[in-house]
């Protein structure tokens, strides 16, 4: 990871380019992708039509298997299947693609900084936040973190920071180590000592990258179950 | 505004945070928009069809044990009627065969009395002619014979023969 990324600053904030570059590029592919699968919706699903039914069904059914909760379910499952693509994609991103130019990268998996993953475990963490508060009342919510005893208060609301960095830095250490070692393997081992470590990095290097394919999925549904694991727990009743 | 050199020198990229907030907005848009909105609804509508269907199916079905139950209380009403009918056209005709006989035995016993009293008639139409011809045919023997010459011995027996019959 010897190549800096593209940072600028505008009105007072700092935007690392790449990592917007990168999430772009991955915001425009997912659309596109479902856009063209939904292409032609009917009664009688078409091929297309089926693999979008088939994501849809997946990732509602991590949504119903960890949110009790029958009005949530309605609300996030459109939030579970936009995630799941989203991170997914993210995660695949750096396997396949690193743009780098002058020594300044511009496309990498974005998932490997931690302040992306950071973003969306907040989306998840203010989400949660948002049905626990339509559900109880500002109030109920707030007493929820004494319940069941009195004295947990504490651990609940360092529970709450705990899910927040654990659901966040898990999957910025997967792809990122994978990014790692993808690097090492394909750029330090393999200039090591010439021609028999190209070779040799080669296989390695494609071997890693099938496993990162896992990685990065396993994560991806890893993150979004998590999150619904969070927020299911937020809006019922212990 | 302190907080934002504060950030800066932390390096910090906090525009990247908001920029991937206001991405991930408009992919949620556009995915509910263009891709999640229809196929949703569409299974949604898939899955009332299914449902409707199911129950049309079973409503369907129930009529048409009902129809053929009804056809079945038809049918055997039916066969009961043709049995009836049967029987009664089999009383009927055993009526009309007993009448026909006793008729006919009527008819032949008439015709057989008529037949019997004709039969007297002639009978007793022949025995006068009959008679009647016998005397003329006696009368005519009785000339040819007197025409004849009759011997004494023959005269004799003719007047035994008569006085005998006289007698008896």
């Amino acid at each position: 990871m010897g190549e800096k990324p593209v940072v600028v600053s505008f009105l007072g904030l700092n935007f690392n380019l790449t990592n917007c570059l990168s999430g772009t590029l991955m915001a425009i592919v997912i659309g596109w992708f479902v856009i063209w699968l939904a292409k032609k919706v009917s009664m009688k699903p078409g091929k297309r039509q089926n693999v979008l039914e088939f994501i849809i069904d997946f990732t509602n059914g991590i949504v119903r298997d960890n949110v009790s909760d029958v009005d949530a379910q309605k609300h996030l499952s459109l939030y579970a299947f936009t995630l799941f693509l989203f991170i997914f994609m993210m995660n695949q991103l750096g396997l396949f693609l690193e743009l780098t130019i002058n020594g300044h990268i511009w496309i990498k998996s974005p998932t490997a900084s931690p302040l992306i993953t950071m973003t969306f475990a907040m989306m998840t963490l203010l989400l949660s936040f948002n049905f626990a508060m339509q559900r109880f009342g500002v109030g109920g919510y707030l007493r929820n973190y004494s319940r069941p005893i009195g004295f947990l208060l504490p651990i609940n609301v360092l529970e709450e920071f705990t899910n927040f960095l654990t659901l966040s830095l898990r999957l910025y250490g997967n792809i990122y180590a994978g990014e790692v070692l993808l690097t090492l393997i394909g750029h330090d081992f393999a200039h090591s000592a010439g021609f028999a470590t190209v070779l040799a990095s080669a296989p390695l290097a494609f071997i890693w990258q099938g496993f990162s394919v896992f990685i990065g999925s396993i994560q991806a549904y890893v993150f979004v179950t998590l999150s619904m694991v969070y927020i299911g727990r937020k809006v019922q009743q212990e | 505004m302190t907080f934002q050199p504060l950030f800066a020198a932390l390096n910090l990229e906090i525009g990247d945070l908001l920029y991937y907030l206001i991405v991930f907005a408009i992919l949620l848009w556009v995915v509910k928009h263009y891709a999640w909105g229809p196929v949703t609804k569409m299974m949604e509508k898939r899955r009332k069809q299914v449902s409707d269907d199911l129950d049309h199916a079973a409503s369907d079905r129930q009529r048409a044990e009902l129809l053929a139950n009804q056809r079945a209380a038809a049918l055997q009403k039916s066969k009961q009627d043709a049995t009836q009918i049967i029987s009664d056209a089999r009383t009927n005709a055993e009526k009309t065969k007993q009448s026909i006989i006793s008729d006919a035995d009527q008819e032949a016993a008439t015709i057989k009395k008529q037949a019997k009293a004709d039969a007297e008639q002639a009978k007793a139409d022949a025995l006068n002619a009959a008679q009647a011809q016998v005397a003329d045919l006696s009368v005519t023997i009785a000339g040819k014979v007197i025409a004849k010459n009759l011997s004494a011995e023959d005269q004799k027996d003719l007047v035994d023969q008569f006085v005998k019959g006289l007698k008896d």
